[in-house]
Order: structure tokens, then sequence, then C-alpha cells
């Protein structure tokens, strides 16, 4: 049975059950168990199970180092980089080793964890708080980076994830926490790498993830009222992406958007873009449109932080600029 | 402590395997049939054999870069010549030749590699420590008993390591949950070409545990007696739940760095000092002197040892190579990546 969830109290219901079923997870990060998260989003996991919570140190790479560890023993770590952004001081252990566990021991054993990352932009909290992290990390091969975008696939994407028998690095976007929807209370999985088709259109391909997905329906529906047709594609697993689906739709619609939350340099816009262009280039209508950030770090102020971070008028103006090409 | 003698007869054998192991490795890299790198540890057996014979095969081993001693050890007997032909990038070396002299593990033998980054291993072995942590406090399958012993971890981690910020993030951590840890700091003086006192202001690099309060020792790492007395006696402290020690073997490895570095940084006069101290000739001595061991039966632990080492040789040259397209094998668990 469905009823209505937080995208926060799905992670959290999604752990929970996983946790019954599964006495080989379990959950570490700072002030993760007592204080059950500083965004509350494991609470009440140490009540239930004081020995399956850890509150560790400040140590990102010992967080991570363990995690890999005891993942090769068996166990299926959950842990949690409070800011995204903390990546940075532990990137050896998820590029150099996560990444490289399955490769290194022939796929006897492997980095099954699973890393949840606080991530993205728009709570005015400047660039130590605030980056979308992805880049960073799409081209190690190796690792898993998945991106929900609604309660429903918060839930279903973190099973899928703690079950997955690779590295995940499962982003939650801040500002999509106190989002609600509908989530059904038995536990289910949501298969990774296939991207959702959430719409279906023909004129126009706009691939969106995270909080970038709410811009990509909103649009759709203003763009209908002027008789254009807009598909929506949300990856859901960002890297490696369903190349497929994505071929697929812009070879059907021969338009191109990419509504993504970080920098326009590197990111997974420029990777769809290079697919498409080198793939089905025949195909295309119209020069392909990333709508992003600047190039610059996340700034504080928030009338500086609107005026770097793509805006809901960007995408309009993107759909209006590939329809007149 | 002095050993009883057929257990110092066996860890000479064990030492006389690993020089010889490494002699032969350092013969074929240079003359460019082994590809890549190879950091050697000849002078530093003592550490590395004794810290393996201190512990289970059950035990989780994280060996070094510097650690073809302890990987070798590790393994039983029938898959050392595997661990060789790894070395040699060959289909039959445990990792089948994907991983070489800097990755070699082998799972079963709970050697767990090393990652090719200075201190990486450090924290990795948190997890491995964590693990029977873990099942004993949830009381899960084969860890109800309460008076089980846990499995230890042993780290090795150079002079150098002690450098990088993991070291403090993973003693801290372990200290304060009270891992089965044991990091073993082999210290050979040099981090490629700057001595350990140019890097750390402590005179002894144990001093360095302390601050974490976790016991801190500092042997002679050439006197494979006092390796495996200290060793033991942190493993029984770890199995028994009361945390991590922190040993100080101090040592001197003979050749450069890496295989061809001449090793110019050097004072005259240091590494006859040290070969003067060579572990596998305290060893004999002792063997010799104490125990009553003849000249004859020394040079037949040195024959049967040749043997296997030839045999390993032999095993290596004619095995093949792998296949190229195999290089895209194991990217993902469960999931395929495309080859040409």
């Amino acid at each position: 049975m469905s009823r209505k969830l937080t995208f926060s109290g799905a992670i959290n219901e999604a752990l929970h059950q996983e946790m019954e079923r599964d006495e080989t997870v379990f959950i570490l990060g700072e002030d993760v168990a007592k204080m059950g998260g500083d965004f509350g989003i494991t609470r009440g996991i140490w009540l239930k199970w004081p020995h399956r919570a850890y509150d560790t140190p400040l140590s990102e790479q010992a967080i991570i180092g363990l995690s890999n560890g005891a993942a090769v023993c068996g166990l299926k770590p959950v842990a949690e980089l409070m800011f995204a952004d903390f990546v940075g001081v532990c990137y050896d252990q998820i590029i150099n080793n996560s990444a490289k566990l399955a490769y290194m021991y022939d796929g006897e054993a492997s980095a099954q964890i699973v890393v949840r990352a606080v991530t993205g932009g728009g709570i005015r909290c400047a660039y130590h708080h605030s980056q979308c992290i992805e880049p960073w990390l799409m081209n190690i091969p190796g690792l898993v980076i998945v991106a929900p975008s609604t309660p429903y696939e918060a839930k279903g994407l973190l099973v899928g994830s703690i079950r997955n028998r690779n590295p995940v690095i499962y982003l939650e976007h801040k500002l999509l926490y106190n989002k609600k929807g509908d989530v059904p209370e038995e536990l289910y999985e949501i298969e990774l790498f296939k991207a959702n088709v959430v719409r279906e259109g023909k004129d126009i391909t706009m691939v969106a993830a995270m909080t970038m997905l709410d811009y990509a329906e909103r649009a759709a529906v203003e763009m209908e009222k002027e008789g254009i047709s807009v598909e929506i594609i949300n990856p859901m697993t960002l890297f490696p992406l369903d190349k497929e689906t994505i071929m697929d739709s812009v070879a059907k619609t021969g338009r191109l958007i990419v509504v993504q939350e970080g920098p326009k340099v590197m990111g997974y816009a420029a990777e769809i873009g290079s697919m498409v262009a080198e793939d089905i280039f025949e195909y295309l209508k119209a020069p392909l449109k990333r709508v992003t950030s600047l190039d610059t770090p996340v700034p504080f102020a928030p009338v500086q932080e609107d005026y770097v971070l793509p805006q809901y008028d960007d995408v309009i103006k993107a759909c209006h600029e590939v329809m007149t090409f | 402590m002095a050993l009883a003698k057929e257990r110092l007869w066996k860890v000479y054998r064990d030492m006389v395997l690993i020089r010889r192991f490494e002699e032969e490795v350092e013969k074929y890299a240079q003359n460019g049939t082994i590809p890549g790198f190879i950091h050697l540890s000849i002078g530093q057996e003592a550490a590395q054999a004794g810290v393996v014979e201190a512990l289970k095969y059950t035990d989780y081993k994280f060996p070094d870069h510097r650690g073809h001693g302890a990987i070798v050890l590790s393994s039983p007997p029938e898959r050392r010549k595997n661990c060789m032909s790894e070395i040699f990038a060959k289909e039959t070396g445990v990792n089948h030749g994907r991983g070489g002299s800097m990755h070699v593990n082998d799972l079963e033998a709970r050697n767990m590699g090393f990652n090719g980054i200075q201190g990486s291993t450090v924290v990795t072995a948190l997890g491995t420590a964590f693990d029977s942590y873990y099942r004993k406090a949830n009381k899960m399958a084969g860890w109800e008993d309460e008076n089980k012993d846990l499995d230890v971890t042993a780290v090795f981690m150079g002079d150098g390591t002690l450098g990088e910020g993991t070291c403090h993030e993973s003693m801290n951590l372990a200290a304060t949950w009270k891992l089965p840890l044991i990091y073993c700091l082999i210290n050979n003086h040099y981090a490629i070409s700057t001595h350990y006192t140019e890097s750390h202001p402590q005179k002894e690099l144990k001093t360095w545990g302390e601050g974490y309060e976790v016991p801190s020792y500092r042997v002679d790492g050439n006197d494979i007696e006092a390796v495996i007395e200290i060793t033991e006696e942190a493993a029984e402290r770890a199995r028994k739940g009361k945390g991590p020690t922190l040993i100080e073997f101090m040592t001197y490895r003979w050749q450069g760095h890496f295989s061809g570095d001449p090793a110019a940084y050097r004072p005259d006069g240091e590494l006859e000092k040290w070969q003067a101290n060579c572990p596998l000739l305290l060893a004999k001595k002792k063997l010799m002197e104490v125990h009553g061991y003849s000249k004859e039966e020394i040079d037949a632990v040195h024959a049967e040892v040749e043997e296997k080492i030839q045999g390993y040789v032999k095993f290596s040259l004619e095995s093949p190579s792998p296949k190229a397209e195999d290089a895209v094998k194991h990217v993902y668990m469960d999931r395929v990546v495309e080859g040409r």
C-alpha cells in the first residue's frame, strides 16, 4: 500500500527495512547513530540496533576505508558523507579502493558499499556545502553514481544500491529532503543502470536529474501550451549512464537539452552531448543545449547563488532555441 | 625470547626462500622480463617472515609495496609459484597478471594486497578488523560465543607512510573502538631518498602511537625471534578485544627504492654495516652456535629452497600472458564493460 512520505522519510524507511531484512547492513558516519544524522536521515536506527549504527570521528578517509575493508569481508556498510563536498577528503579511498577492489580481487570480492552523500546547492551555504560532485567521480570506471529525484525513487534506489555488488555513491539533494510523494510501504527495489522516461514527447528530449527534474516537468507543461512536446528522461543512475534510453529518445525527437545543476565544463551533460554527437549526429535537427551552472564556485549571497545556478527561465529559453534553430 | 629450535629452523627456511625469491625477481626485472616497477625487500626478511609466522592463516594481512616476502609466505606453498608469475604479468598469476608486484593478493590466504598508494591500506585495514568486531557484537552466525577470539588484521607500513594523514585517522579510530589491528611499521630508514629523521620529529617513530594510548614498541627488525615475540603479544591483545598495537621494526633495505635505483643518497659504509647485521646471518649463527645445526644441514636447506625457487621461475617464464581482452573483466560486478 502506498502513502505520502517525504524524500528523507523514504530514505529512512529504506534503511530500516533493509536492515531488518539483512543483518550484514550497518550504518556509519559522523553523528549518524545517537543523533540520527545531521539531516535526521538515520533517525531511529541506533535505538533499534545499537551495534549496527556507528558514530565515527571526523575522519572521512577512515569511514570509507573501513567500509571498503568490511565489504570485502561480506558486510554491507552504508556510510554517510554529511556533505558530498567531503568527497575531497576521502577521494583516494573512493577512487583507488572502492572503485578498484573488484578489479584487484578478480571479482572474488568487491567494495559493496553505499556512500550516501548530501549534494547540491540552493541552501545558501556557499562553495563547500553546495557542490555537485558527480563529475569528480564520473571517469572512474568501477564506481556507480545514483541520483534519485522523488521519494519513490529514493527508497527503491537506495535498496537497489545496498543490494548492488558495486560501490555506489548515492546522491541526496538536500533541497529534496522535504519533497513529498507516494511511496509503497513494502520493501521494493528499483534497478540501477536504467533511466526512467518520466514523460513521453516527440519534439525535444530533456535529460534532468535530482532537483532539475522539477524544472523539466514544469517546462514540459508550459511548452505543451505552445504546442511543443517534451520527452523527459531522468537517468536515476548518472554513471554508468543508460545510454540506450537517451539515444533512442534523441533519435526520435532530434533535439536534446540536458539540464544539469553543476558547472558546465566536463559535466555529465558534456558526456551525453558527446555520445549523441558521436553516434547519432545525423538525427539532430538542432545543436544540443546544456543548461547548467556558470563555471564558478557556488557563492553565498542569495542573489549571487541564483545568478550562478541554472534557473527555470533558462530551461524555457533553451526550449525556444532548439525549436527555432 | 628464544624460539624452539624447530621453529627457528622453519623461519630461517622462510627467510631464505623470500631472499632468493627477491633476488630472482630483481634479476628478471633488470633484464626486462618483468615489466613495471619492482620494490625489493632484501635485508628486511625477518620483519616480513616474522610477522606472518606470528599470525594465523585466517588473520588478515595487508602487505605494503615492499612486501613480496609477506605475500609469498602468506600463500600456502602450492600457490607461491603463482605469486611469482603474478609479478611476471602472467595468466597463471594469483590475480591473472592484472595487478603485478604492487597488488599481489590472495583472498583465500587473507593476503588483502596493497593498493599502490602509501597510507591507503592503513584505513582499509580498519574494515577487516571491524568485521569480526561487528559480527561478535551482533552475535551473528559463528560469533555467538563471547569468548571467541577476534580475527586480527596486520597492516604493513613504512617509515615514510607515517607522513600520510590516513595513519592518524586509522589509529585514532582503531584505538577508540579497540579494533583488532597491528600496525607493523617497517622502519627501513628511507622513504625513497628521505631519511626518516628528516621527515618526522620523533627520535623513535613508535612514540607516535603513544599519543593514542596505543601500546607501542620498537624492536630489532632483523632479529626474527624478537619480531615473532612482539607480534604474537600484539596479536593476542587484539584477539581478546584489547585494541591495536604499533610495532616499529628497525631494519634496512639493501637495494635502492626500486630495482635500478643506485641509492646514491646513502652515506658510505651504512649499507655494509647493515649487511653485517643481515637477518639470515643472525638466524643462521644462532642455529649453528646455539642449536648445533651443521653446515651441511644449512646447505641442505639452501639447496631445497633453490630447487623450489627455480621451479617458480621456470613456471613463471613458461606461463602464458593473460588475454588482452580480459582487461575489461571485473571492472564491475554483474555488469559487462565493452571491449574494443
